[in-house]
């Protein structure tokens, strides 16, 4: 039985149609479902997008990240972060201080935003290596509210003097972060932070299947069975933020080479719980569920906004479906993905089964 | 310099978010959900009464409809949603109250816009009572004679009443309550009233007092929460210590203006600062 099957006969007692027998799905097998999915949807967007869609679904690709970082903390582990758009400026900020100050080459910039973020997101997520539950979402909320009004005051840095790296009132003399050499055009940058977020859904699935995964896994089920287990919890907790805190700050630097600066304003605590919300709608427990929850946590106010509808609208769409999202564990990637293993088992059986026919003779 | 001005003003504030407080205590105390919607609920309540007063209907009117609202407003969601969510986690029932607080964020939005400047006035603005050598006006002296009012109302209700006693049944055990016959839901579901009712008086307030803006009034539950963590999200005397505190707080940032850029973050630090004193070690995670 697959992973997912059993996940969903734990949380509702019985699923209605018994998985069709076929051939297991390998991590190999899983690996390319990703590389497929993430590959035709971005060549599909490429090839139709206006500059205004492409804009938007490259923003769209790195809110993917911050949700991916948002649902591994609450599938893998129950905790509820409300912060991950305020690490997400947190990135955006280091890699943009670290730009101005050595001009480094963009990787190390992704990097740099990437580690930075990663270190304060463990910080932050300090308060639940006590305890979990109602008082980190409280403290991770407050950080963002924090956050929101810090940033708004110092802004980001557009390379004047100075630690906090702010011109004068005129804003003649900014200096834009530059793209990497090899992605400097629209269409290339959009595919190049798509790269990105394959290569960071397999650092995620990485984990999720490796030793960290199953520490996680027991934690979860009971921290003292963990702690008798010989798991650190201390440290993969530790490190569950760290790696959360890692996909936000890439996606901080990633926006940051989008627009070649960012904007104080644009980091407000409400966007920190929108993005908890697209991680439940996509469903916390699969990479697809973070793939479209975070596409669609971006789209649905970029619709509004290209339909010239107001985007409050978008609030009161996302403050409603987290009400109902929250009574589906599976989110709709999780059901998608089911379909889609539904459908590779039968696909796979048929051929399978048409082969074995060939070799009797 | 002189601070007595600002603690004379932040008296009737501090009352405001002591009914705040207060109002999300009762509701954590029965039904383990604190509510993030309360600053939404005064929101609705305090933009209805604005509107009808705009209408032309008579003011007090105006008052009941907008608190009806909140009220009706936190009846609807304690009756459908809170149930279906009643064995989940506490932070995801927290959580819950977050999406009904942006739905009601963006709905207020929408209609009545952001970033308009407005106030809804009261008629007792007009008259004051000179304190400390400032003018305070009646509408501060109000809120604070309503709020003790009502927080003393309901710490009789809880001590001395059938259903007082059936809330504080619940605050201990639901699972208990419920085996002994207490009518769980339907307690939950009048804690939720007292909310809504608490949440659109204290809208109204906070509206005159200080401004009539969506994301304002809905992000008050933060300085409200804040306060609340003060008396462990379980005590009500805390819980209106909390609230003056906060008030205090608040009006005395406004005589620095040096921090004036970063005053809308305080209400965020404070609870910061209030969760890693009181919130580690026992009551808000430790009831998990």
């Amino acid at each position: 039985m697959s992973e997912l099957a059993n996940a969903e006969l734990g949380r509702h007692g019985s699923i209605g149609l018994p998985l069709p027998a076929g051939p297991e799905i390998t991590p190999r097998v899983r690996a390319a479902a990703i590389v497929a999915v993430v590959g035709i949807v971005s060549v599909a967007i490429a090839l139709t997008a206006n500059r205004y869609w492409l804009s938007n679904f490259t923003q769209a690709y790195c809110i993917v990240l911050a949700v991916l970082g948002c649902a591994l903390l609450y599938g893998e582990l129950g905790l509820v972060s409300l912060c991950q758009w305020a690490l997400v400026g947190v990135g955006g900020w280091i890699s943009l201080r670290v730009y101005h100050s050595f001009h480094p080459p963009f990787l190390l910039t992704l990097l740099a935003g990437g580690a930075g973020a990663s270190v304060i997101g463990m910080i932050w997520g300090l308060p639940a290596l006590r305890m979990r539950g109602l008082y980190l979402a409280l403290v991770t909320l407050m950080l963002a509210g924090t956050f929101q009004t810090v940033i708004f005051v110092t802004s980001f840095p557009v390379g004047g003097p100075g630690f906090l790296g702010q011109v004068g009132a005129s804003g003649n003399d900014r200096v834009m972060m530059a793209r990497p050499m090899f992605a400097a055009s629209d269409v290339r940058y959009f595919f190049f932070v798509a790269c990105v977020t394959l290569v960071c859904i397999f650092l995620v699935e990485m984990h999720r299947r490796s030793k960290p995964g199953r520490a996680w896994a027991l934690i979860r089920k009971n921290e003292q069975m963990a702690r008798a287990a010989g798991v650190r919890i201390v440290f993969y907790k530790a490190w569950a933020f760290a790696l959360s805190g890692f996909l936000c700050g890439v996606a901080g630097a990633l926006l940051a080479g989008l627009f070649g600066q960012l904007d104080g304003s644009a980091f407000p605590a409400t966007d920190s719980i929108v993005i908890f919300i697209g991680a439940l709608l996509g469903g916390c427990d699969v990479w697809l569920g973070s793939f479209l929850g975070g596409i669609l946590t971006h789209f649905i106010p970029a619709l509004l906004t290209d339909l010239n509808v107001d985007t409050n609208i978008g609030f009161m769409i996302f403050g409603a479906a987290l009400l109902f999202a929250l009574r589906d564990p599976l989110g709709i990637g999780g059901q998608l993905a089911i379909v889609g293993e539904r459908l590779y088992k039968r696909l796979a059986g048929r051929l399978y089964k048409q082969w074995q026919r060939q070799q009797v003779p | 310099m002189n601070l007595l001005p600002f603690v004379a003003s932040g008296i009737g504030l501090g009352a405001v978010y002591a009914l705040a407080s207060v109002g999300l205590v009762i509701l954590y105390r029965a039904s383990g959900t604190l509510n993030f919607a309360f600053g939404a609920f005064g929101g609705v309540s305090a933009f209805l009464a604005w509107q009808l007063t705009r209408a032309g209907v008579p003011a007090p009117i105006g008052w009941i409809a907008g608190i009806v609202a909140s009220t009706a407003v936190a009846y609807g969601y304690g009756r459908v949603f809170a149930p279906r969510l009643a064995h989940r986690d506490r932070v995801v029932r927290a959580v819950a109250t977050l999406g009904l607080a942006l739905f009601l964020l963006g709905a207020m939005a929408w209609y009545w816009g952001v970033g308009v400047p407005r106030r809804l006035a009261l008629p007792t603005d007009i008259d004051f009572v000179a304190l400390f050598g400032v003018r305070l006006s009646l509408t501060r002296l109000v809120a604070l004679g309503i709020a003790v009012a009502m927080v003393g109302g309901t710490g009789l209700l809880l001590n001395r009443t059938r259903i007082g006693l059936a809330m504080r049944a619940l605050a201990s055990s639901r699972h208990i309550s419920g085996a002994i016959g207490i009518p769980v839901v339907r307690i939950d579901t009048f804690a939720w009233l007292l909310n809504g009712m608490f949440a659109g008086l204290a809208g109204i307030l906070f509206a005159n007092l200080n401004r009539l803006d969506p994301g304002y009034l809905t992000f008050l539950v933060i300085p409200a929460i804040a306060a609340a963590i003060l008396g462990r999200l379980s005590s009500l005397p805390g819980a209106f210590v909390g609230g003056m505190v906060a008030g205090l707080i608040e009006a005395l940032l406004i005589a620095f203006p040096d921090v004036a850029n970063l005053r809308s973050a305080g209400p965020y630090l404070a609870a910061l600062i209030f969760l890693t004193i009181f919130g580690a070690g026992y009551g808000v995670g430790a009831r998990e």
